[in-house]
């Protein structure tokens, strides 16, 4: 055990020297300051936290939390329990399991870890819920808080433990866990027996009825006796005066007792489902990681599915080839939705009150065409935000960087230009049909007229100020589909974005003072003349993103792969 | 075809490596090898163009790498000990960029050949991800040699490979060489090294310790005569310099 101990203290430690030794770097030390200052910003200076934590420490949250508790362990117990609740990690299987510790101890270890997620959320929740029910100290809400999650972390690793044993030994397994497996048995089949006896009370109605008539049926008998258990848990969390709060915390301490002695006498043999469940873990947090970001393969034999690249030509189309089948294999279809989504909601917002569909659809197409612009190269990655992994590869290839870049920033943004040029064309069809064209029919067709250059131009220039990022600031900047975790990453992602804002905005200043002076000099805003200027800015753009990317390939060429680590 | 003269390359305070100079002709192969750390992968890195040297020149198959690193790069393939793949092309698709690439003209005659001749016939549409290290590897080595290099890099070439794999591996090295190619050949496996390589070039903390053929290193050390590569080696790499 103490082994254990001394695994657990040096790794913490490590860690923690780790983190210190990178925050005496300037840029660590900048992005842990933003990112502290964002955390508090969210925890500390949320104007409507009061309002929020009344709302979750109210009585419909603690019967719906004690019933989304009970689903979750029931889930877990019917369907099988969660297999990453036994999962160690890779280094601890390969060599712990060898090692001549018993299984108690392994287990204790696992509980100990566990303690690390449960101090944080503990921490988190304090501070969301400190405004609410002002009558319970923090100290005391943190104590609950603690209880209720350690046990849900026992009763998680203890369904994990039956199962395993029940999966290894059958019937002589389910046997020695015969009292827990009939404890929740019993649990189960009073809350059934409760929801079936009283469904007429909730079924049936209103969305609003059917939840009131749900709380008052778990309320009631015989279901209130099947959650009683879970109420004694979560009850000092819901505590809303220190009175109540003594009368609740014994009892949610003994089920936390009650949750350890269970765990630690179930003596399965798990170590076949714990490498399983290593493994699963190890699979679901690079899946975590495609999910949240662009750049996992998507789909198997996704290498079945292609489109040929010709013999012949300027080697830098191979890379603008190469990287479309990147975004073909890679891209996510679903993190459009979200914006999607808000121009849909802004669309019918502005333009379907009168029943006008034309006029809807051209509001969200021109929404979602703008929202392209602002969130496209956070969703499109196709490019040296992706390729600065294969540093070695691209450097020893026959082609001047300046190329690579070209190719690279021309990979992302003309998928994201052909998709804005099409939503703007969706968008003025159909505002010719639309019954309110609060725009003028020549400004209209000004923007259609020039948007092909100016979508080009835009774009450009936005995926070459990321790329840019990438080049010159690898160690800032998110690369591939890894998701960094941690304040200073988050610190860094922030300043990263306000990094690329304030140089977009400086290269959009010399087209906006063309655009400025075209506009006098013609004397003219509307009609051709202003697709014209629109027009003129665009280039103005192009030719400075032009030098940019010329810039970026000589950085490029110093670059060097230690660098993107 | 391959030569390096002075090649120096410092990270800040620290010397990678420090004024290496060696040449390797066509029909050639150079065994570079030496301890971990020694700066072998950097010397491979600064001839293949991933990084800069501090100092010294690079030439391949006559073009500089400072003036003319497309040149250079044309006239090279470099094969990493670790397969560095785009994970979303397949197999067929990475002979294919390579060869656009390097302006290979007959790819669609050369491609089948070459994944039977490395045992990926029937993984052609794969994607990395769906293959072995040792397919990994090949993968690798099949890229590298698409495209008929005149100067050939390879570093640690028999990782992850099957016995077969290696026998066929060491055979390929030989007749690159033997058409006139000029290799370098870096790896720990000093039978191997014995068996391929006609000159020698052992590093120790970034500085060259010895370089020539086998015959002219022991000439130079009289005190290492009859003894095995592996003697050699240990002996020229240790701390003292001096026999183990």
């Amino acid at each position: 055990m103490n082994a254990l101990l001394y695994l657990s203290w040096t790794s913490a430690r490590n860690r923690f020297l780790s983190a210190f030794r990178r925050v005496r770097s300037p840029r660590y030390a900048a992005a842990l300051l933003v990112g502290s200052l964002y955390i508090w910003s969210f925890l500390f200076r949320s104007p409507n936290r009061g309002a929020t934590a009344d709302f979750l420490l109210g009585r419909p949250s603690q019967t719906l939390i004690t019933l989304l508790m009970v689903l979750t362990l029931a889930g877990a117990w019917v369907f099988g329990a969660d297999v990453t609740a036994l999962a160690f990690s890779q280094a601890e299987v390969s060599m712990l399991f060898p090692a001549p510790l018993s299984r108690r101890q392994l287990i204790g270890l696992k509980l100990f870890r566990a303690q690390i997620a449960v101090l944080i959320n503990t921490l988190i929740w304090v501070f969301v819920l400190r405004r609410g029910g002002n009558l319970l100290p923090s100290p005391l809400r943190a104590l609950s808080l603690w209880i209720l999650f350690s046990t849900l972390n026992l009763h998680r690793l203890g369904a994990a433990l039956v199962q395993a044993a029940w999966k290894q030994h059958g019937r002589i397994g389910a046997r020695r866990n015969r009292y827990s497996i009939a404890a929740f048995a019993f649990i189960g089949l009073f809350i059934v027996a409760g929801l079936v006896t009283h469904r007429s009370i909730y079924l049936g109605r209103g969305i609003g009825e059917f939840f009131t008539g749900l709380s008052d049926v778990l309320s009631s008998e015989p279901a209130s006796i099947g959650l009683y258990p879970f109420h004694l848990i979560v009850a000092p969390t819901f505590a809303r005066s220190i009175a109540e709060w003594r009368w609740a915390i014994l009892p949610a301490i003994g089920m936390l007792l009650l949750h350890s002695f269970w765990v630690m006498r179930t003596d399965a043999a798990f170590e076949d489902a714990a490498i399983e469940a290593s493994a699963e873990r190890a699979r679901r947090i690079e899946a975590f990681r495609g999910r949240r970001s662009f750049g996992t393969i998507t789909g198997p034999k996704a290498g079945r599915s292609t489109f040929r690249l010709a013999a012949k030509g300027h080697p830098a189309l191979a890379i603008l080839w190469k990287n479309m089948l990147c975004l073909r294999r890679t891209v996510q279809f679903r993190l459009f939705v979200g914006p999607l989504a808000m121009a849909i909601a802004f669309g019918a917002a502005v333009a379907s009150a009168g029943g006008d569909t034309a006029g809807f659809v051209s509001v969200t197409a021109a929404t979602f065409a703008l929202m392209m612009v602002v969130f496209g190269g956070r969703l499109i990655r196709n490019d040296l935000r992706h390729d600065m992994l294969h540093l070695p590869m691209l450097k020893s290839l026959p082609v001047a960087p300046s190329h690579v870049v070209f190719a690279e920033v021309a990979s992302a943004a003309l998928p994201m230009a052909a998709l804005q040029f099409i939503l703007v064309v969706i968008a003025y069809f159909a505002s010719l049909l639309a019954e309110r064209q609060p725009i003028p029919a020549s400004i209209r067709l000004a923007i259609v007229v020039a948007s092909p250059i100016a979508v080009l131009a835009i774009n450009g220039a936005l995926i070459t100020v990321q790329n840019g990022m990438a080049v010159l600031f690898p160690a800032w900047v998110r690369l591939g589909s890894g998701v960094s975790t941690g304040v200073e990453a988050l610190g860094q992602n922030v300043l990263a974005m306000m990094a690329n804002l304030v140089t977009l905005g400086i290269a959009l200043v010399p087209p906006m003072i063309v655009a400025w002076s075209s506009v006098l000099f013609l004397n003219a805003s509307r009609g051709l003349s202003l697709a014209f200027v629109l027009v003129v800015a665009s280039v103005v753009l192009t030719l400075e993103t032009y030098g940019a990317m010329r810039f970026l390939g000589r950085a490029l060429n110093r670059v060097e792969p230690l660098q993107t680590v | 075809m391959i030569s390096a003269q002075g090649l120096t390359k410092l990270y800040g305070d620290f010397t990678a490596v420090r004024g290496v100079t060696f040449d390797v002709g066509p029909g050639e192969i150079l065994g570079l090898v030496g301890p971990n750390g020694a700066g072998k992968t950097t010397t491979l890195r600064c001839l293949a163009g991933i990084i800069m040297p501090t100092n010294g020149t690079i030439t391949i198959a006559g073009h500089t790498m400072e003036d003319d690193a497309i040149g250079a790069k044309r006239a090279l393939a470099f094969i990493p000990d670790e397969p560095h793949l785009f994970e979303y092309l397949s197999v067929e698709e990475h002979l294919r960029f390579i060869a656009r690439m390097y302006g290979v003209p007959d790819v669609d005659t050369r491609l089948p050949v070459l994944l039977g001749e490395m045992e990926l016939s029937e993984k052609g549409l794969s994607l990395p991800g769906e293959l072995s290290r040792g397919m990994r590897q090949k993968l690798a080595i099949a890229c590298g040699l698409l495209h008929e290099p005149s100067a050939l890099i390879l570093d640690e070439p028999l990782t992850g490979l099957d016995p077969a794999g290696m026998r066929r591996m060491r055979a390929t090295i030989s007749a690159r060489a033997a058409r006139g190619a000029a290799v370098i050949l870096s790896s720990h496996l000093l039978n191997l090294v014995e068996e391929l390589c006609s000159k020698l070039l052992v590093l120790r903390q970034g500085e060259c310790v010895a370089y020539g053929t086998m015959d002219e290193i022991i000439a130079t050390h009289p005190e290492l005569s009859g003894r095995s590569l592996e003697d050699v080696f240990l002996s020229l790499t240790s701390e003292s310099g001096g026999a183990p």
